[in-house]
């Protein structure tokens, strides 16, 4: 049994809520009876669930949803024919009868009137648009990052989870990780002084557009559904190099990559240390291989790639008057001063497991409380990336204006806060 | 700015394209005009850098030429897709004309759509609704969508006629467009279609209605956004606009909201009744809570606790009484529920609630207290814990200790007390959280119970305890200090014990024990000590490692020579630094592994004083071979200079020429070509640098997982052909 498995998960929501403590504004430990977790589970107490586009990432998504006893996975609906038998055996296999439905059509999915959550897994291209058919199908929503592909569909995806009631959790699992949270309460609740500087770890400070290949021969629609796979991605032939979501329309517009695609987890720790509630309203070009940011209260947000100390991928630092704090995907982290530990015990969890992410979603499904990564707090942080994506692509300062949600005086910038879906889709 | 961090600023595309230089552009896009992706990436390299593209205004010119290429009937479709997305940013009121015949080709209307959206003013929208009005099936959706993002009020007569299209989904996409729009002439619309619809197109209209309500309902017009919600909410429709329209129907209503609420959390429809919950946390006043809070008595106790985080969330203190009284009447899931509630809404006052709940048989209610007192903000709370604790007994008495630890209350005469207890467990949650709670100068408390205690049982809890206070000290040399002496006497298992302390504490007394350990006669203390500077967390412990790695040989001086090699290979420092201990290393490791290690460090940390470093040592006989391919790897790492070339011939290493005629990398089985790859590296050496750490990095993945694998290159060295194979990962040094 790994060590994700073999986590008490009731201490781990008990460690969860040490790290949020003044934010435990949402308490994460509620009664396992009213969770349906303890030991045999109610049909009533299950949570229904469908997956979407489950390709590697999904998959991993998938063995955490079923490692919950109180999940029942019932469907799964991908373009690829190879991608629905794999997770239909693997679902059957855990339910241990064959039972688990294929679609190709996602309507078909969300249509099902027993599915009360969905897992969505597709490339990037699709996410914001899958989450909010989901919403309006009426379904729970566990989306992987990056969820937006522009300032826009940030702005529509809260809207559209408030509007129907939805509970949206955003795949940015660190936020229900231990010494990340940690972290951010630092950070967050002023133990580190006066806030000052919070740094991400973007990954690659490159612009990404996934163009029209020349053509290549396109597979039975039965195989794959090129036509679904590019779903609200304008029109291209068929080229099997885009038919990986990983590298296919990351961020649309001109600009996505390297700070979305990583910046939706460290840029989103970045948020969570600062409040969530605002984004950054300055954003400078690229100097020294550094973008910077400025929050209203003058908190800097840098994002670099080097000078980090090597504690695992996705490293966040903050910095205050009074201390700083950095960590990343080892687990471990590096304080100041160990008195800011104030004696407390950060479980140390390396590898980023979503395990504990997930448990806090369905939770949520079951409370109606807000996850940690809720559609707001996604919105603000993609906001967040796509704006410094735009300032980096054109090179210049942007001011933002976060009343109006637009930069101030610059109409090229303006324009790429949105773009157009293909045919029929809409937000 | 550097050209690495400009190229960062042009999209990249593929691999292929990434590193093009802008002067090649011209003779690249004559090359490769058919691929559009790259011809846009080249139109902006074109004009140099972003920052002249693009002012905070658009580009005319651009623009001009990109209506041009949309105007060629002969340009490739890829190419005008690739001007439309640079439309959406350049393009004004020439290009909709432009686009607008693209929206019935059903490959590009997509992409001139994306223009169109974007691009401000009349002639855009106007092109939309001409094309509204001549398409038909997915294009016209398509085109009613864009309007609707434009909001578009003066195509509502347009989107009006619509509603009635034979196409469902076209009538549905109309409908929701309307929606967008929500002006008045849009809502009439979608009210008297609402009315007569039916079917899917009902349930399309009804979200219309319902966008048209959220704007009402966001311009103060609460009354007319609740007709609307409620027109929808009571009609045949969808089960999720019947919800959606319920949410909206509660948050517009003022006076009869609450019973609505209420309803909708009683009832057997748990999808009702998630909503109920979710809206009760979206309004903010206290009738509100006062209706919640009314409602857990009566409820099943699992909607009771339910409620009871509902309120915890709303964070409204006013349901304080509530929640202590459900804490002492409720059922186990509600009491459980209310300890954990008390965290967000309790104060100093819920202690004794809360003491009682943590002193109950169900551990779920027991441990939800417990943890619930010792987050509990507040130096009262602090107050209130001593007080009891004072008058406490048994097992009150050991939780009120374990809150004193978790809480770090300044306790430490109370917990000396406890410590000498009879009652095992109440001792040991006193050690335990006199650990968590004592300062520098009571260190003693804990290091003097090291030898002197009763209860042998305590011995493992006092050193816990005493590595809890010892790791949180900000003052670690004096922490290490005390520590140092008190391990005089001790047996060998408790200085032992100490020493791993000691190791976490870290700094110059700590080190300064481990070398007494190490130079001792205690052969246990020597390999404990050994082991953790083998191990040391930072390169303070370099000197120590140096002096003892140097004392006669033996296998802990061995482990001491690698523990110093370790951290030169590990740790960041400068440059100077490493090269001088490297030096260091090299002088004082006495057998050829060692030598080999360091031999790899300075491989892997390139520069002119390191390459001095490695000649320098290359009269040692053992390494001199690793030592020679060291310099020319070295060499080939960084970039040609005299500075390189004198060394280079100092070593008698004359440039070479080196041709790959093949080179492939993989098992017996499964071989891929990397020839290309290795060609990239070559330089005037006999050696090829890796542009990774490793083959499978370097060669574009591992080409035989869990198959044993090697790269055999077919070469020419000065014109002499030969052929060499190489392990996996092994340094590549042609002969």
């Amino acid at each position: 049994m790994t060590q994700r498995n073999s986590m008490n998960r009731r201490r781990f929501m008990k460690t969860s809520v040490a790290a949020g403590t003044a934010a435990a504004i949402a308490p994460v430990v509620i009664p396992s009876s009213a969770l349906g977790r303890d030991g045999a589970v109610a049909p009533s107490e299950r949570v229904v669930v469908g997956g979407i586009g489950i390709g590697n990432r999904g998959t991993y998504d998938l063995g955490c949803f079923l490692e919950q006893s109180d999940v029942q996975f019932v469907a799964v609906c991908d373009v690829k024919e190879a991608r629905r038998r794999a997770v239909k055996a693997m679902a059957d296999k855990n339910n241990g009868n064959s039972d688990c439905k294929t679609y190709v059509d996602f309507h078909e999915l969300l249509d099902r009137k027993d599915i009360d959550a969905v897992l969505i897994a597709t490339g990037p291209n699709w996410h914001a648009t899958m989450a909010m058919y989901a919403a309006r199908a009426g379904k729970d929503i566990y989306c992987e990052k990056p969820v937006t592909k522009n300032i826009s569909q940030s702005l529509i995806l809260a809207d559209t989870m408030k509007r129907t009631g939805r509970i949206f959790q955003a795949g940015t699992q660190r936020r229900n990780l231990p010494h990340f949270a940690f972290a951010c309460e630092l950070a967050r609740t002023g133990r580190l002084g006066k806030l000052r500087k919070v740094y991400a770890h973007p990954m690659g400070l490159k612009a990404w557009m996934s163009g029209w290949m020349d053509p290549q021969p396109e597979p039975a629609k039965e195989v794959v559904d090129w036509d679904m796979y590019l779903g609200p991605a304008a029109w291209r032939p068929f080229h099997p190099k885009q038919l990986d979501g990983f590298n296919f329309e990351k961020g649309g517009g001109l600009v996505g990559g390297g700070v979305l695609e990583w910046g939706s987890h460290c840029v989103d720790l970045c948020q969570w240390a600062v409040g969530d509630k605002h984004v950054p309203i300055e954003y400078y070009p690229l100097e020294d291989e550094k973008l910077r940011a400025i929050y209203p209260d003058g908190v800097e947000l840098i994002l670099r790639e080097k000078e980090w100390i090597g504690l695992g991928s996705c490293p966040v630092r903050f910095e205050g008057d009074d201390g700083w704090i950095e960590t990343g995907d080892s687990g471990k982290m590096v304080l100041s001063s160990p008195t800011l530990l104030a004696g407390r015990k950060v479980e140390e969890i390396p590898g980023y497991p979503a395990t504990f992410h997930v448990r806090d979603f369905l939770n949520c499904v079951k409370t109606r409380s807000q996850p940690k990564t809720n559609a707001e707090a996604a919105c603000f942080a993609h906001i967040t990336c796509h704006a410094a994506n735009i300032a980096l692509y054109l090179n210049r300062k942007l001011k933002y204006d976060f009343a109006k949600h637009e930069f101030i005086n610059d109409e090229v910038a303006n324009r790429m806060r949105s773009e157009a879906l293909r045919e029929p889709w809409r937000l | 700015m550097s050209p690495d961090a400009r190229a960062a600023l042009r999209p990249e595309i593929h691999s292929e394209t990434k590193h093009l230089h802008p002067r090649t552009i011209t003779m690249y896009k004559n090359k490769y005009l058919k691929h559009a992706a790259l011809c846009s990436l080249l139109a902006l390299c074109h004009t140099n850098s972003a920052s002249t593209l693009f002012g905070q205004a658009r580009d005319t010119q651009k623009e001009k030429e990109l209506i041009a290429l949309l105007k060629n009937d002969a340009s490739p479709g890829a190419e005008k897709a690739m001007a439309c997305k640079e439309l959406a940013l350049h393009g004004g009121p020439e290009a909709p004309p432009a686009l607008a015949p693209l929206l019935a080709d059903d490959k590009l209307a997509s992409w001139a759509r994306i223009a169109l959206e974007a691009i401000p003013g009349p002639e855009s929208s106007a092109a939309l609704r001409e094309a509204s009005q001549k398409l038909s099936g997915r294009l016209l959706i398509g085109t009613i969508n864009s309007i609707g993002v434009r909001r578009d009020a003066d195509s509502v007569e347009v989107l009006g006629k619509r509603l009635d299209d034979a196409d469902a989904n076209v009538a549905g996409a109309a409908a929701l467009a309307l929606g967008r729009i929500g002006d008045a002439a849009s809502e009439k619309l979608l009210r008297a279609k609402f009315a007569s619809a039916s079917g899917q197109l009902k349930s399309d209209v009804a979200e219309g209605c319902i966008l048209v309500a959220e704007r009402r309902l966001a311009d103060g017009q609460a009354g007319p956004a609740a007709e609307i919600y409620d027109e929808v909410r009571l009609a045949q429709v969808a089960k999720p606009r019947i919800i959606e329209a319920t949410r909206g129907a509660i948050l517009s209503r003022s006076s009869d909201r609450i019973p609505m609420l209420i309803e909708q959390i009683n009832s057997s429809d748990v999808a009702m009744q998630r909503l109920g919950l979710t809206v009760a946390r979206e309004l903010k006043d206290q009738q509100v809570t006062e209706a919640l809070c009314g409602q857990i008595a009566k409820a099943k106790p699992e909607l009771g606790a339910l409620l009871l985080l509902t309120l915890a969330d709303r964070g409204d203190r006013s349901a304080l009484p509530t929640v202590l009284e459900v804490a002492k009447s409720g059922a186990d899931p509600v009491r459980q529920a209310a300890a954990e509630v008390l965290l967000s809404l309790g104060d100093a006052s819920c202690l004794p609630t809360l003491m009682s709940l943590a002193e109950q048989k169900n551990k779920d209610v027991s441990d939800a207290a417990m943890d619930t007192m010792a987050k509990l903000p507040g130096a009262d709370v602090d107050k209130a814990i001593l007080t009891r604790l004072d008058a406490s007994t048994g097992a009150s008495q050991r939780l009120l200790i374990e809150l004193v630890g978790q809480r770090r209350i300044a306790a430490t005469e109370n917990l000396r007390k406890a410590a000498d207890s009879s009652d095992e467990s109440i001792r040991h949650a006193a050690l335990a959280a006199l650990g968590q709670t004592i300062t520098l100068d009571e260190l003693k408390l804990l290091v003097s119970r090291l030898s002197a205690t009763n209860f042998p049982n305590d011995l493992p809890v006092v050193q816990q305890a005493l590595r809890a206070a010892a790791i949180r000290m900000a003052d670690r040399e004096a922490v290490a200090s005390q520590l140092s002496t008190a391990m005089n006497g001790q047996t060998s298992k408790v200085k032992a014990d100490v020493l791993e302390i000691l190791a976490e504490v870290g700094g110059a007394n700590a080190l300064q024990a481990m070398k007494s350990a190490f130079t001792g006669k205690d052969t246990a203390l020597i390999d404990t000590s050994s082991r953790l500077l083998g191990n040391w967390a930072n390169t303070e412990a370099a000197p120590v490692l140096l002096e003892l790695a140097q004392l006669p040989p033996s296998v802990y001086t061995t482990r001491a020579m690698r523990g110093y090699i370790r951290l030169v290979r590990q740790f960041s420092m400068p440059d100077a630094e490493r090269v001088e201990m490297c030096r260091n290393a090299m002088k004082a490791a006495k057998a050829a592994p060692e030598q080999l290690l360091v031999v790899e460090v300075m491989e892997r940390y390139p520069s002119i004083a390191m390459m001095d470093a490695a000649i320098a040592a290359t009269s040692l006989p053992a390494v001199k071979p690793e030592l020679q391919r060291a310099v020319l790897m070295i060499a080939a790492k960084l970039p040609e200079s005299d500075d390189v070339k004198t060394r280079l011939n100092k070593i008698g290493q004359k440039p070479v020429t080196v041709e790959i005629v093949k080179a492939e990398y993989g098992s017996a089985d499964t071989k891929r070509d990397v020839s290309d790859v290795l060609r990239k590296q070559l330089r005037d050496l006999p050696v090829i640098p890796l542009p990774a750490a490793s083959y499978n990095k370097s060669f574009g993945g591992d080409p035989a997982p869990n198959a044993k694998k090697q790269l055999t290159i077919q070469y020419r060295l000065n014109g002499k052909q030969g052929q060499l194979s190489f392990a996996e990962d092994a340094p590549i040094l042609l002969k």
